[in-house]
């Protein structure tokens, strides 16, 4: 008889395709591009220590060092810079090039696994340097990123397979990362569900209404989120039972491809409703990655995989899906 | 491939941590009576969540070095924060107004923001620590952050009044009856050129 370390070893290390780390690669790219553009006017303002800036940054970064000196910060690049000559202006804006030049490097796969590190370490710093203006998005790419860079790259529709020829040849490792990913969202969605689910106002809807009519989410007119207020206590329930029920319902490959759209149309709706578009795109971007590649797309069914090897296990996972069995 | 046990190690301590993380605080909220739970489960939270915080190495040292080592962790993998977003009610949000006293006698009021909507997301969470944190000086600090990067731009302004409010939504009934929403009085900074600031009102 198998015995449970076995099972979880076959979970934890199936062989699998580099599908979704080519989604978590080319997403995440897209992300910390729209990030790092989304930011270029207030860059120097957010993160500046002295002069023109919001000057919130030592505070920050001392709050960060009474818990750890070690984690990376912009004061550390503005110190080196200053070393050459570099003002802190200089050192933020190169700072900002540079994330920009990883984001594109992930969008194309070129220097994969650089530009993964470049792009953690750097929005990293931005992150933890601009604790004091930091959100959930933050939080969620940081963690995107941290995988990205650990995973097994380059993947195989990356420009390093086309022209530097270099290889994925761990499929087993491709897999556990995949899990790694996978297992985190289900936390998270079932954290997220179970302490929503504790307040009266989730059940009643009045924190959707105070969700959609707060500044500066309020990107609706509250009239028009009043007019279908007999909506709200079904929205708000539907949040965190859908978030609750996402370990369970994600899974199985009959509930699988329901229980993705619905969360991907409840962060399309966060995104749209209250303005939140990189929060909502991160949390797609993570979804469709972890769960995405093993759904049962109309392409796969016309017989795509012809040149998917027999070890690939997104194949697999299409192929039992539609017998009905769960991966 | 590295060694499926290193691996399997790695990936339990990881997520170990992550559902201690969540845990806390969800037995702090409920702890705290923040929760629809009834009292009971308050004594019964607030001791669970001392143990949790202590297999946090919470209870050691800050200059220990598993603690240490344990946060620095927690910061680089982005695990530091439990993941009860508007969770669980959505909390009160603040403003903060500039009053902005001119050498001629003008008053012009300015909301502080950036030049784009993520900025002021992101501006939007920095009033929310302003308008939740207890400790005085922190706050009065954080408004000083803003106040100097208002009078930045206004490099005329002879002295300036931050007024910092919580807002209050009206309930769906109360809007449906015509309420709108309403700004309760905090706490009010006065900054002047000559000396660097005085609180002058607080609740």
């Amino acid at each position: 008889m198998e015995s449970c370390k076995e099972r979880l070893i076959r979970f934890l290390f199936p062989a699998q395709s580099g599908n979704w780390l080519t989604i978590l690669r080319i997403g995440l790219g897209l992300q910390v591009l729209l990030y790092a553009l989304s930011l270029k006017r207030d860059w120097i303002y957010l993160f500046a220590g002295t002069g023109e800036g919001l000057n919130g940054r030592a505070l920050s970064e001392g709050l960060l060092s009474t818990e750890s000196p070690v984690v990376p910060r912009l004061g550390w690049l503005v110190t080196l810079g200053s070393h050459v000559g570099l003002s802190e202006w200089a050192v933020l804006s190169v700072t900002w090039w540079f994330l920009l030049c990883a984001a594109c490097g992930l969008l194309a796969g070129f220097f994969s696994r650089s530009s993964a590190i470049i792009a953690w370490f750097l929005h990293l710093c931005a992150a933890k340097s601009g604790g004091l203006v930091s959100y959930g998005v933050d939080n969620f790419m940081t963690i995107g990123l941290f995988y990205l860079m650990l995973s097994p790259l380059p993947d195989r529709y990356s420009l390093d397979q086309k022209l530097r020829k270099l290889k994925t040849k761990d499929r087993q490792l491709l897999g556990f990362f995949r899990r790694v990913l996978q297992i985190h969202l289900c936390l998270i969605y079932f954290f997220s569900g179970l302490t929503k689910s504790l307040g009266s106002g989730w059940w009643d809807g009045l924190n959707m209404w105070r969700a959609l009519a707060r500044p500066p989410f309020n990107v609706l007119d509250p009239a028009f989120v009043i007019r279908w207020h007999y909506l709200l206590p079904f929205i708000g329930i539907s949040i965190f039972a859908i978030e609750i029920t996402y370990p369970v319902f994600i899974w199985p490959s009959q509930t699988r491809g329901i229980w993705l759209a619905l969360i991907v149309s409840m962060h399309l709706a966060i995104g749209a409703f209250m303005g939140m578009y990189l929060f909502a795109m991160i949390m797609i971007i993570l979804n469709l990655a972890a769960f995405g590649t093993t759904l049962n797309w109309p392409v796969n069914r016309i017989g795509i995989h012809h040149s998917v090897s027999p070890n690939d296990n997104s194949s697999s996972h299409s192929i039992l899906s539609r017998l009905g069995v769960n991966c | 491939m590295r060694p499926k046990p290193l691996l399997l190690a790695c990936f339990l301590l990881h997520f170990l941590i992550i559902v201690i993380i969540s845990c806390r605080q969800t037995l702090w909220l409920v702890g705290h009576g923040l929760t629809m739970l009834p009292p009971a489960f308050k004594d019964y939270s607030e001791r669970a969540e001392t143990v949790v915080s202590d297999a946090l190495a919470q209870n050691l040292p800050p200059s220990s070095p598993i603690r240490r080592a344990l946060l620095t962790y927690l910061h680089i993998a982005g695990i530091e924060r439990p993941y009860g977003y508007f969770a669980p009610n959505v909390p009160v949000s603040y403003k903060l107004v500039f009053e902005l006293h001119y050498s001629d006698g003008r008053v012009e009021y300015e909301v502080p923001g950036g030049n784009t909507a993520a900025a002021d997301l992101r501006l939007a969470a920095l009033l929310d620590e302003i308008g939740r944190t207890r400790v005085d000086a922190l706050r009065e600090y954080l408004v000083k952050l803003l106040a100097r990067s208002t009078w930045r731009e206004h490099p005329d302004v002879e002295a300036m009044r931050a007024i910092l409010g919580s807002r209050n939504l009206p309930s769906i009934d109360e809007f449906e009856r015509g309420t709108r929403e309403s700004y309760e009085f905090l706490y009010a900074y006065d900054f002047s050129l000559e000396k660097e600031s005085s609180r002058l009102e607080s609740p």
